[in-house]
């Protein structure tokens, strides 16, 4: 029997639906604010606008303090961790979104041939 | 780890659990079994899915070549933990000195030319997103990558742009070599499902 493919597009939107649309102890605009930012979007009016881009463009780069001034202002760790895997997540389907996007352009393409 | 909450855990149950690995394996638990411990339901169950499919799920990749591939997005994206933890697995199911040239030069890498490729058009995915263009894709087609390897390709590019991040910013504790290696063994026997 042939082995099963993963269904990537699905987990993918699940992860990204589970992590900005769900519930969480921040709220949803923040967390979408948050992916949009570290995915080139526009600035956040917040202290931690840095901290969100910064995660986009150099994670490498964030520094403890600012990390201190995102938990101060959304309230709790929990909170935090929530804005850190937004902005991270946020970063990654950008280029999980452009990748999929050329290959398709690709496939479908070769299918009209 | 810049969180305290992650550290320690957040409920007394993952406390305790936390403690009992650190004491039974005699390591203190990596950083990035601790985040998949924490807040469960909102990431690391849905992250956790995702990931195992594209390191685990049926593919054209090796286990070891998808590793590798992980390795070095965490190199383009400067995680010094990720570098280590996927380049320990993938030298597991490659040979060490492999992973360590592919982590130098990949283009000079003793591995095959269709990784190398898939490798090329993660590089541009990770560090170029907005000029990736069909050209790029095409060339790895071209080189005899199936599009569903080069889509399995993609999944474990993104996922590995997500956990960088996250570990980059919540400052990951680095484990010594030995304590890579063992946690290497976990992950090939375990996997990545919470």
């Amino acid at each position: 029997m042939p082995a099963i493919r993963p269904d990537h597009s699905g987990l993918a939107e699940a992860l990204r639906y589970r992590v900005l649309d769900g519930p969480g102890v921040s709220n949803r605009a923040t967390r979408k604010a948050a992916a949009e930012r570290a995915s080139g979007g526009q600035a956040i009016a917040a202290s931690y606008d840095d901290l969100v881009r910064q995660i986009g463009e150099s994670s490498h780069r964030v520094t403890s303090a600012q990390v201190e001034r995102l938990v101060s202002e959304v309230g709790s760790q929990k909170a935090a961790f929530e804005v850190i895997v937004a902005a991270a997540l946020g970063a990654g389907l950008l280029r999980w979104r452009s990748a999929i996007k050329v290959l398709d352009e690709v496939s479908d393409a070769s299918a009209g041939n | 780890m810049r969180l305290q909450e992650i550290d320690r855990g957040d409920s007394i149950v993952s406390h305790l659990f936390i403690s009992f690995i650190s004491l039974v394996s005699r390591m203190r638990l990596p950083d990035a079994a601790r985040v998949a411990l924490y807040h469960k339901d909102f990431f690391s169950v849905p992250m956790g899915e995702w990931t195992q499919a594209a390191m685990r799920g049926s593919s054209e990749w090796s286990v070891g070549e998808r590793e590798l591939m992980a390795a070095l997005v965490a190199k383009w994206n400067s995680s010094s933990f990720c570098v280590r933890a996927h380049g320990a697995v993938s030298a597991k199911e490659l040979e060490r000195s492999t992973v360590d040239a592919a982590l130098a030069d990949y283009h000079a890498a003793p591995i095959s030319e269709r990784l190398k490729v898939a490798l090329e058009f993660l590089e541009t995915m990770t560090l170029r997103p907005t000029e990736l263009t069909s050209k790029h894709a095409k060339a790895v087609l071209a080189a005899g990558v199936s599009a569903e390897a080069l889509k399995d390709a993609i999944a474990v590019g993104a996922v590995f742009n997500i956990v960088t991040r996250y570990a980059n910013t919540l400052d990951f504790a680095i484990p010594t070599a030995d304590e890579f290696h063992r946690a290497a063994t976990m992950l090939l026997k375990r996997g990545y499902g919470s």
